[in-house]
């Protein structure tokens, strides 16, 4: 039974998030939305008249001319939704093996190796990626020491290639694929392993009939987790894919920063919000939202 | 196991895990104390120039003092970050309690939509925020600055601290509560009492997650941070776009340093409980 003191408590402690998170947090999602349907100023800035081709412009008509018709954004669209997958893919097989390696272990060393392996994703993003510029550079790490052991003569450029960015991209997102992983894989019932290879199964038969679709939630969660910062990322891109390897998110900042078109660049933050929305209310209804907790 | 090459395959593959997780940082380190000044990937000598240098001591090994004039600046950067992290820490830690202890001890209609609200800034894209409260600040003329960082911050911060003390909560003995009410204490004595013992590692825990993220955070910062006002990942972010120097390395040490005592320091706080 809710008395007047529950409720004046209830408000007292609700009202500081609500009222914080409405004004700060729905307002200014609101407010892009908005300026996504205004007319861009010609030096920059707004003009409050309601213009839908900002979304006409992402999928190449321009002001709905026909002879304008320039499919520049849809492939960065493409090719990030593209990198983004690929991404999922790389950190999915990369954490797989390891999750299975981890949980195998014994009590005391798995705890102990969950944490060696989350520790380094406490250090800045930055930091971070700054240590594969440094690896991938033609006169970096990876260049100077296959030199200096005669593999190549000439120094490898990688940085500034998709390859990079991959690299770059799988390195920072690897504990939101290998986390929800280890958790599901962890939860699996052992005499269903025992059964399974008692009813004579093969280790490959017992993984492809019993293992993966009793992780498949893992893996749902991973793939979401790791596919939603990939989706939007500009840091990466930016720091080891150069301007030859363009994604959404350089798009966006370039939208803000020097390009000064804002309603372009807040529907194109519009889109990346609906492509994440549609996905997590995929997963919510597919693979229900206990799984999403960390 | 009835097949020993395949535990040997994973055991393989999980070391070669943990060597592509930490070799990067390793180089980066060793390197940090190299003293060859033209290509920091050659070993030469061991040095600590580069540490002095980020400190304004000019260093003999370059003939570019091209960083020594923004030590100011790496400092001023620092302070602002340190500035936004322990205010915007304070202040999510404080509202993200509030709400969970609501979620957590009343049954209301609005509350599943209270949930869905509070997980959506976590999973909002960095980039969507940043772009989101960038144009919610000029369009109503809130200057760029500290402030505008510690706001930003503070939208997404205040859901990481609910869900570490809900978590917290949902494990708690709620048998010990109501055994307080029983023996007559009031509800305020019984939240600090009972209550607030029980849930304060979950508090800390989320305030070090809190004050982490902050530290660290890069693309909303980015976009909401004014010219006088960045923080230290801006910072390195903008030298980094500038071109690489010996003098990043040494920075990044620190900044790794920092991070793992952070870390060790959470660590600590959940072994003790």
């Amino acid at each position: 039974m809710a008395t007047k003191r529950d409720l004046r408590s209830l408000s007292t402690l609700l009202t500081p998030s609500t009222l914080f998170l409405g004004i700060f947090f729905l307002g200014p999602l609101a407010v892009m939305i908005i300026f996504s349907f205004l007319e861009p100023g010609v030096y920059g800035g707004v003009v409050w008249n309601f213009y839908h081709w900002n979304y006409g412009r992402i999928l190449g008509w321009a002001d709905g001319e026909w002879e304008d018709f320039d499919p520049v954004y849809i492939d960065i669209f493409l090719r990030s939704v593209r990198l983004a997958l690929t991404n999922v893919g790389i950190t999915l097989l990369v954490c797989y093996p390891a999750a299975l390696w981890v949980s195998g272990l014994s009590a005391r060393w798995r705890t102990f190796v969950v944490f060696i392996i989350t520790l380094p994703f406490f250090v800045s993003l930055v930091v971070r990626l700054f240590c594969w510029v440094l690896i991938l550079r033609p006169s970096g790490f990876l260049s100077t020491s296959l030199m200096g052991l005669g593999i190549i003569s000439e120094p490898i450029d990688i940085i500034y290639t998709e390859t990079a960015v991959l690299i770059g991209m799988a390195y920072i997102l690897l504990p939101f694929m290998f986390l929800p992983l280890y958790a599901s894989i962890e939860k699996l019932d052992h005499s269903l392993l025992e059964a399974s290879a008692d009813l004579g199964a093969n280790p490959f038969q017992t993984f492809w009939r019993v293992i993966l679709p009793c992780t498949l939630p893992g893996i749902a969660a991973g793939a979401v987790l790791v596919f939603i910062p990939s989706l939007g990322n500009f840091i990466v891109p930016d720091l080891l894919g150069g301007a030859k390897v363009m994604m959404i998110g350089n798009l966006i900042e370039q939208q803000f920063l020097s390009a000064r078109n804002w309603p372009f660049g807040s529907a194109l933050s519009v889109m990346i919000m609906l492509v994440m929305f549609m996905l997590i209310v995929f997963y919510l209804r597919r693979i229900g939202r206990s799984e999403i907790v960390r | 196991m009835k097949h020993p090459w395949l535990k040997r395959l994973l055991s393989l593959h999980g070391l070669l895990f943990l060597a592509f997780v930490y070799a990067p940082i390793i180089i980066v380190v060793v390197y940090s104390f190299n003293s060859h000044p033209v290509n920091m990937m050659v070993w030469k000598d061991f040095t600590f120039d580069w540490y002095l240098s980020i400190f304004g001591n000019p260093t003999k090994l370059t003939e570019q003092t091209l960083y020594v004039e923004s030590t100011d600046q790496l400092l001023s950067a620092v302070k602002n970050s340190l500035t936004v992290a322990v205010t915007t820490t304070t202040f999510a830690t404080i509202v993200g309690t509030a709400t969970a202890l609501a979620i957590y001890r009343y049954h209301f209609k609005l509350k599943p939509f209270y949930q869905g609200l509070l997980y959506m800034p976590m999973v909002m894209p960095d980039i969507v925020l940043g772009i989101a409260l960038l144009v919610f600040f000029i369009n109503f003329g809130v200057k760029l600055g500290l402030m505008s960082i510690i706001i930003g911050h503070c939208t997404f911060l205040i859901s990481y601290v609910f869900v570490v003390v809900s978590a917290r909560l949902a494990g708690m003995d709620s048998t010990l509560e109501e055994a307080s009410a029983d023996l007559g204490a009031n509800p305020w004595a019984t939240f600090r009492r009972v209550t607030l013992p029980q849930i304060l590692p979950g508090i800390v825990g989320g305030a070090l997650l809190a004050f982490i993220i902050s530290m660290d955070d890069l693309v909303i910062t980015y976009f909401i941070a004014g010219v006088d006002s960045t923080t230290l990942p801006v910072f390195i972010y903008g030298m980094l776009r500038r071109g690489v120097k010996p003098e990043i390395n040494a920075i990044a040490t620190l900044m790794l340093l920092f991070s793992f005592a952070i870390a060790a320091l959470g660590l600590y706080f959940r072994r003790r409980n």
